[in-house]
């Protein structure tokens, strides 16, 4: 029973922040890494969308990327190895309140958080998640991750890796209940931006992969598609990302292609020669597992108290009288 | 002979009647022909009895019992014991629409079990499952009851009740959350307190398991340094303790586990419904502002240099009618005998000031004859005045219907009570005391079809025109003046005849002692073809003498077909009926008025105009062209610049000088201080940038060491 009095004046204590108001640490990633982009689009999405720091949290695993709850002035999860998003997910049901993020790597989701990552698809809980794919473990010095290039020679693969790499968005558009689908590339911030705001809006499971470069382990890997703009496959429709017009004299590579259309975004997502850019898949009509299971019921200190004695209850050994 | 007697003529002009020519009207022995199937009501499936459903949440809060049987018998399965539970389930609720007419009044269970007991009074296993089937097929509980003279006030008072239920789920829902948001503050507070982390506490918060494991003095001393007395600030304490006082001592809603005695809101008369919510607006103000206060604390947005000021000044001028409609409404249910003038005028208040109330005004006698007691007949009740005056207000909601009506009238009468300001219902019992012999039902249902009490709903939120918010849809035949009911007699050579009739203003009247003198029975020998129905001749206005006399068709006790000829003084009142019901008409856009060309307008319109209107204002419709371009020409080359758009924010040109490169406000770089470094630096940034973006540009210090080497390592991003 909010009246619209109350709504109002909620409306009137809207604070406006400025980008600053976001900045946490000073981040320690390399220097040129393409890290710096996705947190600069972030943090002007936050400050775009006018977000509380204080009802804001940013959740993560282990890796590069995953420092990044630490360079946001918001609340944060820095949290164990593969593990960001069942942290998030429960987040998510226990402050429903609160806007959740995740930021996890090639390394975080695809290889030990892999399961996590399929079910979280299924899931289809309402919150944004970055996947920083930089296609190579770097905070560990260089070790070949699922989607390293098939020949890339690292620590553990000295010789050059023997498999062809993971291709995120294909498993991603193969899970039930996949309900938005993105990939951004760190040197197009203006696309990166647009897309990140398109995830935040969308309600569910909002997965971005982002291409990210690193500069310091894979330094070269992404040349061919840096130098060259016809490699990258802009999509475009009218429920896509929008493209300026200084962004179409460079980039003339386009495809129309309606975000609704899963089995057209599961091709596009197969083809490794181009990188596709913008909204693979959207559908807003898949239910969100926090609705499926929402509750009116008033979580008082005695109901939860309760719920917790009954679950201890069950490991507990009772002296036989 | 087609032409009526003299001694006929003289009664309908002078209203005399001669006695040797013409019979009196027994009110009681003759009905109108058109209610003579419908005398006795208990064989008849129709709207009655009703069902009063409890906690029917935001469903239908009432339903005929013909209705909730239809719905069992269409889920049945299997044709064969679909006949058997058809037949049954029949049974069973003609038995209970007699119980219930002859006084009974029970809940729907219980009734069930003994109209089951009076039809099958010996154990029967097929009988015993169809009334199984019936009870878990209603799955319905609640009062069932008749139509009568109580029915009005207790079905709307029904209704009434629902809709506060509901309000107050909600309310007792957001309550519970606000406080135990508000306390969870306090609890916090007292936790990273001083007091809060005192030895006891802490013991307290470890459990009994390991309590032996700790030192908490020791505990309570390291924490003693870093723990306030309080993290809330004593204005805001005083604010939350104020709010949840205010809260717990409300007396608007029942919370469980609540002290005080919530108020009541149900009325028998409006002036003491007007002062008790006069009374209670302080407190009103006093329970919204604590609602918004704690909305707002418990989100965490409370901010005293904005909020202190609008609420220091939240008084009844914040109570606007989205406000009010948080509260249960008033209701008020009256007789319009009780309408004089103080009450009038309280009623009258309510209504134009908008007060959320809902007011009940039963009509018993329609006929009532006029206190200014002239030779015009001029019948008519308050209560159906005040509708009709309410409907000019605008903002009242108004539900006028004979109580027989109000089933097919439940979404206006549920709408009109959840409607966000006053609603006022007008409703015609049927029980007056001087009509006899006819059951309450048929009375208000013959009333309503005579119009005589027409149905009507006036809703103001449901559109921008008459037509749209004013409805006289359960209406019978409402195309026509009067509806028309066929007729099917034996004539005196035992042949079939087949008759339309109408049923009139003068109809109705006719069942009401008072006006018997208005009528005269003609003896069968003197019917004449100049006894014509009355709204065959109600337009004529004759000079002369009439060869046409108005003529109704009766029945009589021993069901023979009578006609009876009415003066014309009724004759001017069923005029006047007629036409006031043509005014509805027109409000309704039936009839070619105002109302019907704002229907017909609001069919899809042609876009017209629209293209001189473009061409009449071109610089407000064209874009600017200059403006929606972005400045992408590039600057001179000689000078250093970055395309500040493509920057990744990689911080590798921050880094060689930071002085030279800055970010922007969206965290992406730009050329600050082109003299602040060396053109090597700027060559470098060039060269390091991840993006390529950066244009060093001509060297503007010719004296640079090494220039040539830089300006050939400058080339390619020139």
């Amino acid at each position: 029973m909010t009246t619209m009095a109350t709504e109002c004046l909620l409306q009137l204590c809207e604070e406006r922040h400025e980008i600053e108001d976001y900045q946490g640490g000073v981040p320690r990633w390399c220097t040129g890494c393409g890290d710096n982009a996705i947190l600069a689009a972030v943090q002007r999405l936050c400050r775009d969308e006018g977000l509380h720091p204080e009802k804001t949290v940013f959740v993560s695993g282990i890796g590069c990327s995953s420092r990044f709850p630490h360079y946001m002035r918001t609340y944060g999860f820095h949290g164990i190895h593969g593990r960001a998003l069942p942290v998030a997910e429960g987040i998510r049901l226990a402050r429903p309140d609160l806007k959740v993020f995740v930021n996890t790597g090639d390394g975080d989701c695809c290889s030990i958080g892999a399961a996590h990552w399929i079910h979280a698809i299924r899931y289809n809980m309402n919150m944004t998640v970055f996947l920083h794919d930089n296609q190579i473990y770097g905070l560990t010095k260089m070790q070949a991750s699922p989607t390293s290039p098939r020949g890339t020679k690292s620590n553990t693969t000295p010789r050059g890796s023997y498999l062809e790499a993971l291709q995120p968005l294909s498993v991603t558009l193969g899970v039930q209940n996949v309900s938005f689908v993105a990939q951004a590339v760190d040197w197009i911030p203006e696309m990166l931006y647009d897309i990140v705001k398109a995830a935040y809006h969308h309600r569910g499971f909002s997965f971005i992969r982002i291409v990210q470069r690193c500069p310091e382990w894979l330094p070269k890997v992404w040349d061919p598609w840096l130098h060259d703009p016809s490699r990258i496959q802009v999509l475009t429709h009218e429920d896509g990302v929008p493209v300026s017009e200084s962004l179409a004299k460079v980039y003339r590579n386009r495809l129309e292609h309606d975000p609704a259309n899963l089995n057209r975004a599961r091709e596009i997502a197969a083809d490794t020669d181009n990188i596709p850019v913008g909204i693979l898949y959207r559908n807003p009509e898949v239910p969100c597992y926090e609705d499926l299971r929402a509750s009116t019921r008033l979580r008082t200190t005695d109901y939860v108290k309760a719920g917790l004695e009954t679950e201890f209850d069950k490991f507990t050994i009772w002296p036989q009288a | 002979m087609n032409m009526p007697s003299e001694a006929q003529v003289t009664f309908f002009l002078t209203g005399r009647r001669a006695a040797q020519e013409l019979e009196a009207l027994d009110t009681v022995r003759l009905r109108p022909a058109a209610l003579a199937a419908y005398l006795d009501l208990t064989r008849l499936r129709h709207d009655f009895p009703v069902v009063l459903i409890e906690d029917a949440g935001e469903g239908a809060a009432f339903a005929a019992l013909s209705a909730l049987v239809d719905g069992v018998l269409e889920s049945a399965p299997g044709a064969g014991e679909q006949t058997r539970l058809r037949a049954h389930a029949l049974r069973i609720e003609r038995e209970i629409r007699t119980l219930v007419a002859n006084g009974a009044s029970d809940r729907l269970p219980a009734l069930i079990d003994s109209a089951a007991a009076r039809v099958a009074p010996l154990p029967d296993r097929a009988f015993a499952e169809s009334v199984q089937r019936l009870r878990e097929g209603m799955a319905r509980d609640g009062l069932v009851v008749d139509c009568n003279a109580a029915l009005p006030r207790r079905l709307l008072g029904h209704v009434w009740r629902s809709v506060a239920r509901v309000k107050g789920e909600a309310f007792r829902a957001e309550a519970e959350r606000l406080m135990h948001g508000l306390d969870a503050i306090l609890r916090a507070d007292h936790a990273q307190s001083r007091r809060g982390r005192a030895a006891t506490e802490l013991r307290a918060a470890i459990g009994t398991a390991h309590a032996e494991a700790f030192d908490f003095e020791r505990m309570a001393q390291l924490l003693a340094p870093v723990s306030a007395e309080s993290t809330l600030s004593p204005a805001r304490r005083a604010r939350i303790e104020s709010v949840l006082t205010v809260l717990r001592g409300q007396r608007f809603f029942a919370l469980p586990g609540s002290a005080v005695e919530p108020y009541a809101f149900e009325f028998e008369d409006c002036a003491s419904a007007l002062s008790a919510f006069r009374a209670r607006l302080p407190e009103m103000a006093a329970l919204a502002r604590a609602l918004a206060v704690a909305a707002l604390e418990v989100e965490g947005e409370y901010r005293e240099a904005r909020h202190d000021a609008v609420f220091a000044d939240f008084d009844l001028t914040g109570m606007d009618a989205e406000a009010l409609a948080q509260f249960p409404d008033l209701l008020v249910c009256l007789n319009e005998k009780a309408l004089h003038t103080p009450e009038n005028q309280a009623l009258g208040e309510m209504l134009e000031s908008g007060l959320p109330v809902k007011v009940l005004v039963q009509t018993d006698d329609l006929l009532e004859a006029p206190l200014a007691g002239s030779g015009h007949l001029a019948m008519g009740s308050r209560g159906r005045q005040l509708a009709s005056m309410a409907l000019g207000l605008n903002e009242v909601y108004v539900v006028q219907s004979a109580s027989s009506n109000l089933v097919a009238m439940r979404e206006h009468v549920e709408r009109a009570m959840r409607y966000v300001g006053p609603a006022l219902f007008s409703v015609y019992s049927g029980a007056s005391e001087h009509i006899g012999g006819l059951p309450v039902y048929l009375v208000a249902a013959a009333a309503m079809d005579a119009r005589a009490f027409p149905a009507f709903s006036y809703d103001p939120a449901a559109g921008g025109d008459w037509a749209s918010r004013f409805s006289l849809e359960t209406n019978t035949q409402l195309e026509r003046d009067w509806p028309l009911h066929r007729l099917e007699y034996e004539d005196s050579e035992q042949q079939r005849v087949v008759e339309e009739i109408g049923f009139t203003l003068a109809d109705f009247v006719a069942c009401d002692t008072r006006y018997a003198r208005h009528y005269a029975q003609v003896p069968r020998e003197k019917w004449n073809g100049g006894m014509v129905a009355l709204e065959s001749c109600i337009a004529e206005t004759a000079r002369g003498l009439p060869e046409r006399l108005p003529s109704l068709v009766m029945v009589d006790a021993e069901n023979r077909l009578q006609r009876v000829i009415v003066d014309d003084k009724l004759v001017r009142e069923a005029r006047r009926c007629r036409e006031m019901w043509h005014s509805l008409q027109e409000l309704a856009g039936a009839r070619g008025g105002q109302a019907a060309r704002a229907k017909a307008q609001s069919a899809p319109v042609e876009p017209q105009a629209a293209p001189p209107a473009a061409e009449a204002s071109p610089p407000a419709q064209m874009p600017a062209p200059a403006a929606a371009e972005a400045p992408t020409s590039a600057p001179p080359s000689d000078e250093p610049y970055i395309e500040t758009p493509r920057c990744s924010s990689c911080n590798e040109c921050i880094q060689i000088n930071p002085r030279m490169f800055a970010y922007d406000a969206n965290q992406q770089a730009r050329i600050v201080d082109a003299s602040a470094g060396t053109y090597r630096e700027l060559v470098e940034a060039a060269e390091n940038c991840q993006v390529a973006i950066i244009h060093p540009g001509k060297p503007k210090n010719p004296k640079e060491p090494d220039l040539e080497e830089l300006l050939k390592r400058a080339e390619p991003f020139l």
